[in-house]
């Protein structure tokens, strides 16, 4: 017979181990599956993890990765440490994209440097707003955040299809389903000549900071983390809390927002159909890989930006598709998962006899 | 057949604390056995050894002589030790009957003829098809104990069994465990209620710390001497005066207080009116499960129902929420010390600043003023006797009563003019107990009300002033605790009338 018990005291310093714990058995499962598929599990895993930072271009482009993952994940932080589950910071980070995209475009034969703040500041209130659907929905009409925060991901996904190919679509583009491409002015500065690392990393770090200011030294952060314990006592406690879920779900759709803004004036220029890898469903691996923790986060999304970096060299490299990234992706998932089980609560194996079993 | 039980040094060691410590002793059928201590005491420990559910570092148990390893609850069962919990281990959608017949080896029809036999032997009625969340405290306990006796136990173990159970209930527990001990079985009482030790029970063994301190016969012994024994100190004996203040003013009013719920679970409350004196205490009587809950949260401002009025110090306040409410002066200490009144994860300081009032400057301009938190939070172990300073500690760390001070601590530091609390000695040992009640008496001494909802009659004969009764979510006429009884109290609790 099993049994399983909670362990009174976990140790902090366990809690804040347990991530790399899972990130090691990650690359050993990871090394597990290409063996099995017939390539030397060594050398795999150094395309995978250290080909494609070996060189200044790579490391860029991990910055750039891990830039949108870190902004969603510090936003999907407030909400889930209060016990707001928004899985749709993909949809967030989508009609972000839509709302400063369309900014952008109004402007695309002008230049001047106000149109830039217009556009990122245009983003996080499209996000915001996709953010409040949920939030709203949730506060007075009793509906589950989950299933209307995921439902709304395919709604800005058509929106955005229906802009691109329609309305928005390029003049002169020869029906290709995009838009134009945006003026300079609305473009993220480059932080190198020749790289694609522009300055939206900065407002990851910006976010970060505040964040863990919010969080830790502030009232609504104290109030976060007394919902995200005991809903009960928050409650007892008179905090607000309608006002708070909608407060958290602001903060999260305007981060998810600005990492949508931050792809279409950095790296891609224009609004077309894959604007975002799924960041806004990895950002949440992510955030509990960084124990939504700002600086944890940080790392976390470094390590999750890997994964994305690791997959299309392997498909380069190995012949391999680069969707091994998910597979990555849903590992460290699954083993910080087994593990925190495994930090909370004890299992024991308590010996029985066969007659007792009858019994 | 006669059944001799003999538990022989048994020891349990948990990390920092000596659960049980080289415990012997002897049991025989014929005879009910009492099991006396505070919370703590090492009661627990013995029994979950005895039931299976946890094994001794040390030690043996004999039953007839026979060495028993009682690795699991299964082992107990097979050996005839039946157990009946003070929480009750039932499923409370399913029918008396599937609870009964989850675990029987008989078929359906053969369990039916058994059950109604012993339903004729101990007259005992319950309907078997009515789902369990239909029934009293009491009923349900019964069908724990029926459950026992389709085993046909030797030994029976009965875990504080009248937490819940109304006077009357009590009574007919009494005589049906007495029948049980006519006719053999042994039965093991576990409690801290001294009178019903007097009452009850023909042997008496008080634990402390882990160690049996005395076994004694019944007969020689009192309340006094037994509270002596199961503290280890001579108890001051508090009573409070009452405060016959006929002219005083009026300083908490609640009009047309209705609530309804969908919920199975919850209890709907049928026009409460009642007030509150200034120095006045309160007593809402009733057993767990009448109302208490939604009371003490419309009270608190949790649930906000329409149309009620409630006033407090000549404002309308039906209509704001618990912090608001702090505002104006109330204070609230819930009954669920761990879940609700404060957070275990969170450390002490962190419990301390919810109760964040606006003089508190706890968090100004809505920052942390984790200085002036900390500082309160000293002043509050120090004033209420918390046995730590250290205000960074885990509150998970805390003993119950240590918990309990530091929430009334936090909640009367401001000095509030009305404090709502519900059960606040739940669970405490003697030592807390006292305490919290020479503060809550303390409070009326110092002209702050307070309203006592509690499921103690003892507690509310000892602290209120006047008293009523909750049942099935009506409230009883008001009397002045003078006039009370626990005899009437028992009656009304029970659904009963006293006129």
């Amino acid at each position: 017979m099993i049994k399983i018990e909670k362990r009174n005291d976990v140790p902090m310093a366990l809690y804040f181990f347990t991530p790399f714990i899972a990130i090691i058995l990650t690359i050993l499962g990871g090394g597990i599956i290409f063996y099995i598929l017939g390539f030397n599990p060594i050398e795999a895993l150094k395309f995978y993890f250290i080909t494609p930072i070996s060189n200044l271009y790579g490391f860029s482009e991990l910055l750039l990765k891990a830039t949108p993952l870190c902004l969603i994940a510090i936003g999907l932080s407030f909400c889930f440490k209060s016990n707001n589950w928004n899985i749709g910071a993909e949809g967030q980070l989508t009609f972000g994209a839509i709302v400063g995209g369309g900014v952008a475009l109004l402007f695309y034969n002008q230049e001047g440097f106000y149109i830039l703040p217009l556009v990122i500041l245009a983003g996080a209130i499209g996000g915001m707003i996709f953010a409040l659907i949920p939030a709203i929905l949730k506060t007075y009409f009793n509906t589950n955040e989950i299933l209307v925060s995921l439902m709304l991901v395919y709604v800005s996904k058509l929106i955005l299809d229906y802009l691109v190919v329609g309305p928005w679509s390029n003049p002169e583009g020869f029906n290709f389903p995009e838009t134009r491409q945006f003026s300079d002015s609305s473009r993220m500065p480059l932080l190198f000549e020749g790289l694609r690392i522009h300055a939206g990393i900065f407002l990851a770090l910006a976010a970060v900071m505040l964040s863990w200011f919010i969080l830790y030294k502030t009232y609504l952060g104290f109030q976060i983390k007394v919902s995200g314990l005991s809903l009960k006592t928050a409650k007892y406690a008179g905090f607000k809390g309608k006002t708070m879920i909608l407060v958290v779900f602001m903060i999260s759709g305007a981060c998810a927002g600005l990492a949508g803004v931050g792809e279409i004036t950095g790296p891609i220029g224009q609004l077309h159909r894959m604007i975002s890898p799924d960041y806004g469903f990895t950002a949440i691996i992510v955030a509990f890989l960084g124990r939504l923790n700002p600086f944890g986060i940080i790392f976390a999304s470094l390590v999750v930006a890997l994964t994305y970096l690791g997959a299309e060299t392997a498909q380069i490299f190995l012949q391999i598709p680069k969707y091994t990234g998910q597979v990555f992706q849903g590992m460290i998932l699954f083993f910080l998962l087994a593990s925190d089980y495994l930090l909370f609560f004890k299992v024991k194996i308590l010996s029985l006899k066969k007659n007792e079993l009858r019994h | 057949m006669a059944t001799d039980l003999r538990i022989s040094n048994i020891s349990k060691i948990y990390p920092g604390c000596i659960a049980n410590d080289n415990v012997s002793l002897q049991f025989k059928s014929g005879k009910i056995y009492a099991l006396l201590g505070e919370n703590g005491a090492g009661k627990s420990t013995l029994v979950k050894i005895l039931s299976g559910v946890i094994s001794p570092d040390n030690g043996e148990v004999f039953l007839n002589e026979k060495n028993l390893k009682l690795s699991s609850p299964l082992d107990a069962k097979k050996n005839k030790i039946g157990m009946v919990f003070q929480h009750f281990n039932l499923f409370e959608t399913l029918s008396v009957f599937e609870n009964l017949s989850i675990d029987a080896t008989e078929d359906n029809k053969s369990l039916r003829l058994r059950i109604n036999e012993i339903f004729k032997k101990y007259n005992f009625s319950i309907d078997l098809d009515v789902p369990v969340l239909n029934l009293s405290a009491g009923q349900k306990q019964k069908v724990e104990i029926i459950r026992c006796l389709l085993r046909s136990p030797k030994v029976l173990i009965m875990d504080e069994p009248t937490s819940v159970l109304t006077e009357q209930e009590t009574e007919e527990l009494f005589i049906s465990l007495k029948k049980f001990c006519d006719e053999g079985i042994l039965i093991i009482y576990i409690t801290h209620k001294l009178k019903e030790v007097l009452s009850l029970c023909d042997e008496v063994a008080v634990m402390r710390k882990g160690k049996v301190v005395s076994v004694s016969q019944t007969q020689n012994e009192k309340v006094e001497t037994l509270a002596n024994k199961m503290v280890g100190q001579k108890l001051a004996k508090i009573k409070k005066k009452i405060n016959i203040s006929k002219n005083k003013d009026e300083i908490f009013k609640v009009k047309h207080l209705n609530f309804y719920s969908d919920d199975p679970f919850e209890t709907n409350l049928v026009n409460l009116n009642f007030s509150v004196k200034k120095g006045e205490c309160l007593g809402i009587a009733g057993i767990s499960g009448n109302g208490q809950n939604e009371l003490f949260q419309i009270l608190s401002g949790e649930i906000i129902t329409p149309n009620t009025s409630i006033i407090f110090r000549n404002k309308e306040i039906a209509k704001l929420n618990p912090k608001q409410r702090r505002e104006y002066l109330m204070a609230f200490s819930p009954e669920d010390r761990i879940s609700q009144a404060a957070v275990p994860e969170l450390k002490i300081y962190e419990n301390v600043a919810l109760n964040n009032f606006k003089a508190s400057n706890f968090f100004e301009k809505g920052l942390v003023n984790e200085r002036k938190i900390k500082d309160h939070s000293k002043k509050i172990l120090s004033d209420f006797s918390v046995n730590t300073d250290n205000v960074e500690l885990k509150s998970q760390f805390l003993s119950g009563g240590n918990l309990q001070k530091l929430i009334l601590g936090r909640e009367l530091i401001t000095a509030p003019e009305l404090l709502i609390c519900y059960n606040p000695t739940w669970g405490l040992d003697v030592g807390a107990i006292n305490y919290i009640h020479e503060t809550l008496i303390k409070i009326n001494d110092q002209e702050k009300s307070t309203i006592l909802i509690s499921t103690d009659t003892e507690e509310l004969l000892k602290l209120s002033d006047r008293i009523a009764v909750i049942y099935k979510g009506k409230l009883s006429k008001i009397m002045s605790s003078e006039e009370v009884t626990p005899e009437k109290l028992g009656v009304l609790m029970g659904g009963g009338s006293i006129d």
